[in-house]
């Protein structure tokens, strides 16, 4: 099965159909989809800006990171949820879109910034997180921002663009 | 003659051309649209936050009042984002949202949340919630809540109540 045919398969599924005819399921969603920016893109701006040691100066990294997480993780966890509910709904439409294509590549390069972050400079966190911030952090730091403002920015395009 | 006020100014809105250039320039609906939900994620991630804290559910390894110190910067800065942002959006197209139901719901909860924002909960976050009784944190952070996500859902309810 192509991949065209599988979107097809999935557009027309019992409850993609029923979420596009819905007056009220869409627009729910979608809502959420939104809303749940406060928690995943919200948490991630408050942990760059102690990256960049702009606020939160006084505690470790690791204590702020820590706090931050498992909220970060929930919105994250909403936002691929209802994202894929929205996707399902118009998925042959959606797919086509440029604006969709870019979101999806920024997201790629957001989530390779955080691993980055994850394998090279969290194991040895203890070194730096009361000091200085090695340039390198302060670089994904900014990258983050970058990345996950034009995911927002391709979001809300691939919407008008439908 | 509340009415009337409204009407010339949204006729003064339409026949001024200067705010025309972002209806008439490629996707400056969407850039500017798309700055308004970044404001968002900033504005509303920092309430949610110290919500979080106040509530007793998050953030907990740190004291309320430095949350606050710390967080308050970002949430200014998420509000002036999103209303200059928001302001944007409706001078070019005024007549779109002055006699829209959600929208003129949206400005009396917006009024409201900021004015319970300076007044109230600048002050309850800068005490320790322990200081207090639970049932009253609770009570602040409903009012919190209700007011700035109820001011959110409006807004996307305006698309769907044309």
């Amino acid at each position: 099965m192509s991949l065209i045919n599988f979107l097809n398969w999935l557009q027309h599924t019992w409850w993609a159909v029923g979420i596009k005819e819905s007056d009220f399921v869409f627009p729910l969603i979608e809502g959420s989809h939104i809303l749940s920016l406060s928690f995943s893109v919200g948490m991630v701006m408050i942990l760059d800006m102690r990256l960049l040691r702009i606020s939160f100066r006084s505690q470790p990294v690791s204590l702020l990171m820590g706090q931050l997480m498992p909220w970060t993780m929930t919105g994250f966890a909403v936002m691929l949820l209802t994202g894929f509910l929205l996707f399902a709904a118009q998925a042959v439409k959606v797919y086509g879109n440029t604006f969709f294509r870019i979101k999806m590549v920024l997201m790629l390069l957001a989530g390779l910034n955080a691993l980055y972050y994850q394998v090279r400079y969290y194991p040895k966190m203890a070194e730096w997180e009361r000091t200085k911030t090695p340039l390198g952090v302060r670089i994904i730091a900014v990258l983050s921002l970058i990345l996950w403002i034009g995911v927002i920015a391709c979001g809300r395009t691939t919407a008008y663009e439908l | 003659m509340f009415q009337t006020f409204i009407d010339h100014f949204v006729q003064w809105c339409y026949y001024s051309k200067d705010y025309a250039f972002i209806r008439d320039t490629p996707y400056g609906v969407p850039f500017v649209q798309s700055m308004h939900l970044t404001g968002i994620a900033l504005l509303l991630g920092t309430i949610l936050a110290l919500n979080l804290r106040l509530l007793g559910i998050g953030f907990k390894r740190m004291s309320l009042p430095y949350l606050a110190e710390q967080l308050w910067v970002w949430t200014k800065a998420g509000m002036v984002l999103t209303i200059v942002s928001g302001i944007m959006v409706f001078l070019p197209d005024p007549t779109r949202y002055a006699h829209n139901g959600p929208f003129r719901l949206k400005m009396v909860l917006l009024c409201l949340a900021l004015a319970y924002q300076f007044a109230v909960f600048r002050r309850v976050v800068r005490t320790d919630p322990e200081s207090r009784s639970k049932a009253r944190s609770v009570a602040f952070s409903a009012l919190s809540l209700c007011l700035w996500f109820g001011v959110a859902w409006s807004g996307r309810a305006i698309a769907f109540f044309q």
